[in-house]
């Protein structure tokens, strides 16, 4: 989807570079980011985290194409390709950027949501296991999706919803093969409280695991003379 | 409890837990799942206590996924024993987590309940943790 968002970013110069510069940059509130794609040069740049998270947590998400104004240069359709938060404070640190050419197909990663209450979970009391969360597709800029929907009201138990079941036809190419699962009925057996005796037969079942012994020690073994007594 | 099948070796030393879980950070299966917030052992026990502890909870309601295994033997020696005459024998089944890690996850119940199950699983284990949901739950 294209958005109307504008990006301010600031480039990098040659010296700014590196873990400890990339350290500074996020010390002052911005994080380091990259922009590439469109058969240019390459560009490292300074963004505003506040802005990019809120385009990543906007419907269209990391699809969303936004204009890049870059401080002394011109203003540049772009997509955030990847990104990587903390794992701890969960905050961003790193953005990547590609130039999108309008005219040009793009492969990208459209998410799939599941629409309606199935029966297999309505009736059947199962629960809905969703494997396939993104699906890939090639398409024009223009024609990417914020969401794929998969309509899953009369799933039930034993039947899969695959990939080859999606709309297809029209302006999206998928490129996911199409005997993939995205969602199926699946139970849970409910856990069954072990008895003392069970829990006593268990702790006593569990043994130390088979230790690997190397294959060459095995042929040596079997060809190899005894070894003469008291030699070391 | 959980263990390893086959090992190469009966006997691993300490080694260091240094840094923030990179790897495994993020939810990949379920919808909620919970962060390890600072490094530690867990033991085999405390992962089937917290098994345990969600599954009761949640009854037949959700999946589960442990995204954690104890392939790391930790020895001990017996009681009243001298020191030295080497490594005592192998006791127990160690993961060992960095923070960031995620330690399970869960779906197909709702937040407040997946909530409830991660705190009764927090109950057991010896480390900080958080819970955390898959962006727009």
């Amino acid at each position: 989807m294209i958005s109307n968002e504008v990006v301010e970013a600031e480039q990098r110069t040659n010296e700014s570079r590196g873990k400890n510069e990339a350290r500074r940059v996020r010390v002052t509130g911005k994080i380091p980011a990259v922009v590439y794609g469109a058969k240019k040069e390459s560009i490292a740049l300074t963004v505003n985290p506040k802005q990019i998270t809120k385009i990543l947590h906007s419907d269209s998400g990391h699809n969303t194409i936004f204009d890049l104004q870059i401080a002394n240069g011109g203003k540049e359709k772009v997509m955030i390709v990847d990104w990587q938060y903390d794992p701890i404070k969960s905050n961003l640190l790193h953005i990547d950027l590609k130039r999108i050419d309008m005219k040009a197909v793009i492969k990208v990663a459209v998410p799939l949501v599941l629409v309606g209450e199935s029966a297999g979970v309505k009736q059947q009391g199962g629960i809905m296991d969703q494997v396939l969360r993104e699906v890939e597709v090639e398409c024009l800029p223009s024609d990417i999706p914020s969401h794929i929907d998969v309509d899953v009201s009369q799933l039930v138990f034993g039947q899969v919803i695959r990939v080859a079941d999606l709309p297809h036809g029209g302006k999206l190419k998928f490129l996911t093969p199409e005997d993939q699962a995205i969602a199926h009925i699946t139970t849970v057996k409910e856990e069954v409280v072990a008895t003392p005796d069970a829990a006593a037969v268990d702790a006593t079942a569990a043994a130390e695991p088979e230790v690997i012994k190397k294959g060459k020690q095995d042929a040596e073994d079997a060809t190899a003379p005894a070894a003469p007594a008291g030699k070391k | 409890m959980l263990m390893p099948k086959k090992v190469k070796f009966r006997k691993q030393q300490r080694g260091r837990m240094r840094g923030k879980a990179w790897r495994g950070a993020e939810l990949a299966f379920g919808d909620f799942g919970l962060k390890v917030m600072e490094c530690g052992y867990i033991t085999d026990r405390q992962i089937e206590a917290s098994r345990i502890a969600m599954t009761r909870f949640i009854k037949r309601g959700g999946k589960v996924w442990l995204r954690l295994f104890p392939d790391k033997p930790v020895t001990k020696k017996p009681a009243e024993t001298r020191m030295g005459k080497g490594k005592g024998a192998p006791d127990h089944w160690v993961a060992v987590v960095r923070p960031g890690k995620i330690l399970f996850e869960m779906e197909g119940v709702s937040q407040a309940d997946a909530a409830e199950a991660m705190r009764l699983a927090s109950n057991k284990l010896p480390l900080k943790t958080k819970f955390v949901a898959r962006h727009g739950h």
